[in-house]
């Protein structure tokens, strides 16, 4: 099965791409440039917003785990989707959303469980599309650490150079 | 209920069980009550045994009634905790939105009553094994609680529109069977009032879901 992915161009959906290029093994997708993103599964079913994308493809490659483990974690990743779509994408002010997600990270490696999921992927595109978050008055040190660990590692730096720089 | 096929097994969905009660503690905000997670409190009260709790946070004062009385009268056994399985408490509290802490040591806060409403629909039934289709539930889901509730009249519209096609194809908002989609668009309808005035469809699908006597909960609070 080989799935079309449409994005927009003007404003790449990096989680999206992320997502992509991590289930690739998995499931063959292919990316076409448009004005829009959309997933086209069926006449009758097509995904337009990047948390339903990604939801996809993470169910599409379930061996990667990137729905979490187990509904514990599931609920996890579900709650820091929203988190990136509401609190970090449209708000001027990401001072009490980077508290929270410097808390929740003090402790831990990944957001979600012990490896990575869709949590880390749409809150790190969330924050690249946001180059201004680094220097926001107050450190965020487990933010930062996470944030330049993913940054570091080959699909996020991919994805970030293909793209991050068409925003900007 | 009939309805909903499957899981009652809940070491299998939530770890085994180490002998305190498994409490779902549920913070949410008086002014505008998560009719959602009302009416899947009802639904697990028909699965499990559930010691249900109201408490009023000291952030918030003058709770209408019907507010601390919404999770049914309280239960004769509740001194005896090890008799439930499930704990549901709910604190009304000044928050931005619903929040829910369950198992806090292995879980962070889940924020949102669109997730919460997930979490606790994956107690009754499982999702959809079909990836589309489970992806389909969540997309209602999302769309009913960021566009139906809080949208602009316009994006209401527009959603109205798009139900109203999807029940042109099916029963149920995501296919064949009753989902967490039917649950989450019925009770934003319900709580913005736009129930009333819409299309065929709609009007038809609403009947469904009454008759269906799962929403007496939120039926209930929008009076």
């Amino acid at each position: 099965m080989a799935l079309n992915l449409t994005i927009n161009t003007s404003d790449p959906p990096l989680g999206v791409l992320l997502a992509a290029e991590h289930v690739k093994n998995a499931v063959q997708v292919s990316v076409e440039e448009g004005k829009d993103n959309s997933l086209h599964i069926s006449d009758s079913i097509q995904f337009s917003d990047a948390n339903s994308i990604c939801r996809y493809l993470a169910r599409v490659a379930p061996a990667l785990g990137l729905y979490g483990a187990n509904m514990m974690e599931q609920t996890e990743v579900d709650h820091w989707l929203e988190f990136s779509a509401r609190r970090l994408c449209d708000q001027p002010d990401l001072t009490s959303a980077l508290g929270d997600l410097d808390k929740a990270l003090s402790l831990r490696t990944f957001l979600v469980g012990r490896a990575l999921t869709l949590a880390d992927l749409s809150v790190w595109a969330a924050l690249k599309d946001r180059s201004d978050w680094p220097g926001q008055g107050k450190p965020f040190p487990h933010v930062s650490r996470w944030f330049f660990f993913l940054n570091s590692q080959a699909p996020f730096s991919a994805v970030g150079t293909k793209y991050g720089r068409q925003k900007s | 209920c009939a309805i909903f096929k499957g899981t009652t097994n809940l070491d299998a969905l939530l770890g085994k069980d180490l002998g305190a009660l498994r409490d779902i503690v549920i913070n949410a905000n008086p002014a505008k009550p998560p009719l959602t997670l009302l009416v899947l409190h009802g639904l697990l009260c028909q699965r499990y045994r559930v010691l249900s709790t109201v408490h009023v946070h000291s952030s918030v004062s003058g709770v209408r009634p019907q507010l601390l009385s919404c999770l049914g009268p309280k239960h004769a056994d509740s001194y005896a905790r090890h008799m439930f399985q499930l704990g549901f408490t709910l604190i009304w509290k000044d928050v931005p939105k619903p929040q829910m802490k369950f198992s806090v040591r292995n879980m962070c806060p889940i924020e949102g009553e669109a997730n919460v409403a997930r979490f606790l629909f994956k107690l009754l039934a499982p999702y959809p094994s079909d990836p589309a289709l489970a992806t389909l539930v969540d997309s209602w889901v999302d769309t009913a609680f960021y566009q139906l509730a809080d949208g602009s009249a316009k994006e209401r519209a527009a959603v109205l529109r798009a139900v109203n096609s999807a029940l042109g194809r099916g029963p149920w908002l995501s296919g064949p069977e009753f989902s967490l989609a039917d649950v989450a668009c019925y009770c934003c309808l319900l709580q913005n009032g736009s129930a009333a005035s819409t299309a065929a469809n709609v009007q038809r699908w609403i009947k469904s879901c009454e008759n269906l006597g799962h929403f007496g909960p939120a039926q209930l609070l929008v009076k």
